[in-house]
């Protein structure tokens, strides 16, 4: 979080007018304290959040973290029980405030695009301008051209595109009226594995080309990894970590973040200064929490399957993708110097770990195999 | 998270958010405008109930006994009970041969048979009954009464079947004969086994329209509680015992209604998981072409050709004379006026409580819905009963006018419009107003452009299946008519009640020809509905 953060102005019915400061990144969301709760389940428990001016945040979190919820409150689809919103310096949620969605200036695109079926593609383009004729038609072309269709797309019926030009058709929709901040739910989520990774660049490269600040909620980390600048991991109704994409991956707060975002390593360890002792040995660690039993973590692909590693281990079994394979690996135990005094609470080790590897024959079961770590470790306090 | 938005609906006291949510922003148990708006309308739908309950309390046991307990009630109850028990399984019986020969099979011509099997409903079963009577005069009796209400109600059972014959997965029939089963065997174990909800859905519709009838029946004199409670109060004004009979009447529709949900239960036949579905399979007759051709053109010449060649039998007969005089013209743009009317204040008061089932689902709405399916099945008797009584005594200003009888128009025809507006309506998601609010429409603008625009369709479906209830309304019009107000029906029925046959067949012809588009339209829609 940046530490510009202006005090939101109490003019509730005023339009949102936000002039670019060059020079500086300035914060163009601000949410604070937000709660909303449904029936009893309080689906919001206290969000924060800044978003910069420009840039693209991912507020990627499982199914039923609140992560839609969130986004529905910035576009002002539902109001919140308590905690503020604003949008470029103006509240336009809180005890004093209330925007309407409409008069926000923030685009929306839904999960499945929400184009009208009643209307072309071109008139759904149209549906916010406030211009129309000639002037409309043309700033249509232009849209569509900016999502990489043709501009003879404009006379088709939504239900005669394919799900992923229909949801560049809601974008260039979402796109007609400039609006500052843009909201995507999901919207790749419905795409088959090829035409979302495609949709996803394509839409990607018009919002950055655009200079629109952008809000991505997924529940695909990967997506989310690599759409955004700035990753937002939502667990339980709050956010567990805010940070950019590498921080995140590589050094997530907690170890339920650290599982969401990708496959981890956990050993259990023994930290002694700035060393986890494992089961693979001594890992660097930067800044560590606590001393003593903890719970590392680390990257699959930071265990390397190398001629003359330190660290010993037998093949259990593999699984075969094709490209790669999954290795399961036993582990010796933990080493311990027959010279020192063992803690009681010193973990055993021996554990079996899953880790990547490009070469299946390498690895048939039985194996012996030798094993290298690179790069730092997170440590979190042990839990049971 | 928007599962907990679209279920969780209910009416809980003011926090912050819930006032603001009156002030029509991000709501659960639906705008508060909607949800009282959908109560008042419900609560007048329970008018006709309220007030046979009311009355019943009212009587007191002695009185009950007396009027109940009767020798005369005994012989309406066994007409009633006997023309029920025996129509229904005929209806039901001919109504899925039907729609099985139409939709399961290579019968030659089988979709100009899917339309004639339906087309029985665009013909009143007062004027089916009228043209029976012509050819048989001493048709009358439990026997009368079947044969004309199964061929006028048989179509009930088709329509819904053959939807649901239609959209079958045939995957399930391809399951069963890999298990071993016979063509026949796989017809009774799992295809009539996933008609169950149409076939019980179209029996309780047969059933209500037999406890409702009042013209076929009156006009062969055979005597239902119905009937019975029609002459009651006409006769005498006598209060107390058309109301007795009025209340066992409700009574049964209620028994129904729990017998049919009771049926229903939780059952649910609608096809799991995704995936292209291939077209049903049809069965090759071979030599049972013959009879299956036989059979739809016997039941197709009873239900429209001798209804249709009496109606233009006694058409010829009557000659130019019966077209002379303005009462028909008459007639007919009174007719055309209460439909309109009757179909918009219908359509215009089923909104609220659809738009509430679709968007603000939940315990209060559930609720709303019963209210509206339990006051739709009371027959217009007794509608007309509790609507003439209630204004006589409490808005004696509105007896007798116009408004009385759109009135009970739009508490007959409802579910029409309703279904339909639910249809509708679930075709404009909540998240195309919203896209509209994003891109800089106010509530009320996006609500009008998207949502309005988008269930026009199906309202108008709904307002047009209204119009052709009450085009074809014999029994509440009769008794709440304003003075001088005729309807083709009510001037059918004033003709054909002189024995004036050749007066009233113009008028026969003309609530027919009105129909006809009409019925198209509700067996078009019944296609489409059995895939949702």
């Amino acid at each position: 979080m940046t530490p510009t953060i202006r005090r939101a102005a109490k003019a509730p019915t005023a339009k949102p007018a936000f002039i670019p400061d060059p020079g500086h990144v300035t914060d163009h969301l601000l949410v604070s304290g937000a709660r909303k709760s449904f029936g009893g389940t309080e689906v919001l428990k206290g969000v924060d959040l800044t978003v910069a001016q420009g840039r693209t945040t991912a507020i990627v979190g499982a199914s039923g973290s609140g992560k839609t919820t969130l986004l529905r409150l910035i576009a002002g689809f539902e109001a919140a029980d308590a905690g503020t919103i604003s949008l470029a310096g103006v509240e336009v949620a809180g005890p004093a405030a209330w925007v309407p969605a409409h008069k926000r200036s923030v685009g929306y695109v839904a999960q499945d695009g929400a184009l009208f079926p009643h209307l072309s593609v071109g008139q759904n383009i149209e549906f916010g301008l406030p211009v129309r004729g000639r002037a409309a038609a043309a700033r249509v072309g232009e849209l569509l051209e900016m999502v990489s269709m043709d501009p003879s797309y404009a006379r088709r019926r939504p239900s005669q595109l394919s799900g992923g030009q229909q949801q560049r058709v809601a974008l260039a929709r979402a796109l007609a009226r400039r609006p500052q901040l843009m909201l995507l739910d999901e919207p790749f989520s419905a795409l088959d594995a090829g035409l979302r990774v495609a949709t996803r660049r394509t839409v990607s490269q018009t919002l950055s080309d655009a200079g629109v600040t952008t809000i991505l909620v997924t529940h695909d980390q990967a997506e989310a990894l690599s759409f955004a600048d700035q990753v937002a991991v939502m667990r339980d109704g709050k956010l567990a970590q805010i940070g950019s994409p590498f921080v995140v991956y590589t050094r997530p707060s907690d170890r339920a973040t650290a599982e969401f975002l990708g496959d981890a390593v956990i050993l259990e360890a023994w930290m002694e200064g700035s060393l986890a002792l494992c089961s693979l040995g001594g890992i660097p660690v930067r800044r560590p929490p606590v001393q003593g039993r903890v719970h590392l973590m680390l990257r699959p692909e930071q265990i390397r399957i190398t001629e003359g590693g330190s660290i010993r281990g037998r093949v259990v079994d593999t699984d075969y993708f094709g490209p790669e394979t999954t290795v399961r690996i036993q582990l010796a135990p933990i080493a311990v110097d027959p010279g020192k005094p063992v803690d009681p609470h010193q973990p055993v080790g021996g554990e079996v770990i899953n880790i990547r590897h490009w070469n299946a024959m390498l690895a048939r079961p039985g194996t012996e195999l030798s094993l290298k770590v690179v790069g730092e470790g997170v440590v979190f306090p042990w839990s049971e | 998270m928007s599962f907990f938005q679209s279920t969780t609906a209910e009416l809980a006291p003011g926090s912050k958010s819930r006032r603001r949510a009156a002030g029509g922003r991000g709501t659960r148990s639906g705008p508060l405008a909607v949800v009282v708006l959908s109560i008042l309308i419900a609560a007048f739908s329970l008018l006709p109930l309220g007030y046979v309950v009311v009355m019943t309390g009212n009587a007191g046991w002695a009185t009950i006994q007396k009027l109940v307990f009767r020798p005369r009630v005994g012989e309406l109850l066994f007409n009633t009970l006997a023309l029920v028990l025996i129509t229904v399984p005929i209806c039901v019986v001919l109504g899925i041969a039907g729609a099985w020969l139409v939709e399961r099979t290579r019968l030659r011509g089988n979709k100009a048979w899917a339309v004639l099997l339906a087309a029985p409903l665009a013909i009143p079963a007062f004027v089916n009954s009228y043209a029976w009577v012509s050819a048989i005069p001493s048709l009358g009796g439990v026997w009368g009464g079947v044969l004309v209400s199964t061929l006028s109600y048989f179509p009930l059972v088709y329509i819904p079947v053959a939807a649901v014959l239609s959209r079958m997965d045939p995957a399930l029939e391809q399951s069963g004969a890999s298990l071993g089963l016979g063509p026949w065997q796989v017809f009774f174990r799992v295809v009539l086994p996933q008609l169950r909800l149409a076939a019980a859905g179209g029996a309780l519709l047969v059933s209500l329209h037999l406890l409702a009838e009042y013209g076929a029946f009156a006009m062969m004199q055979f005597d239902t509680f119905t009937t019975a409670i029609y002459d009651q109060f006409r006769s005498t004004f006598n209060g107390a015992a058309a109301n007795m009979l009025a209340s066992v009447l409700v009574l049964f529709c209620l028994l129904l209604l729990l017998g049919e949900s009771k049926t229903r239960g939780n059952a649910r036949y609608a096809r799991l998981g995704g995936g292209a579905q291939a077209n049903p399979k049809r069965l090759a007759l071979g030599w049972y072409q013959v009879p299956g051709q036989l059979f739809l053109a016997a039941l197709s010449v009873l239900a429209l050709g001798v209804p249709l060649f009496h109606v233009v039998r006694w058409l010829i007969a009557g000659g130019a004379a019966i077209w002379t005089g303005s009462a028909l013209v008459h007639a007919l743009l009174q007719t055309l006026g209460y439909g309109l009317a009757g179909a918009l204040m219908t359509t215009v008061l089923a909104f609220p409580l659809a738009y509430l089932v679709i968007r603000h689902p939940g315990p209060v709405t559930k609720v709303l819905e019963g209210v509206n399916y339990i006051s739709s099945s009371m027959p217009g008797i007794v509608v007309a009963l509790a609507l003439v009584t209630i204004t006589v005594h409490n808005v004696p200003a509105v007896y007798q006018t116009a408004v009385v009888l759109v009135a009970a128009y739009a508490l007959l025809f409802m579910p029409r419009a309703l279904v339909n507006l639910r249809a509708g309506l679930a075709q404009a998601p909540k998240e195309l107003d919203e896209a509209a609010q994003a891109l800089g429409k106010a509530p009320l603008v996006a609500f009008v452009k998207v949502t309005l625009r988008l269930s026009a369709p199906a309202a108008a479906g709904g307002a047009a299946l209204v119009f052709l209830g009450i085009v074809n309304e014999l029994t509440a019009t009769l008794l709440l008519a304003p003075n001088g107000t005729t309807t083709l029906a009510t001037e059918f029925w004033a003709f054909s009640s002189e024995i004036d046959y050749a007066g009233a067949a113009p008028y026969a012809l003309l609530m027919i020809l009105l129909s006809t588009p009409m019925t198209y339209l509700l067996f078009a829609q019944s296609k489409k509905a059995a895939g949702q």
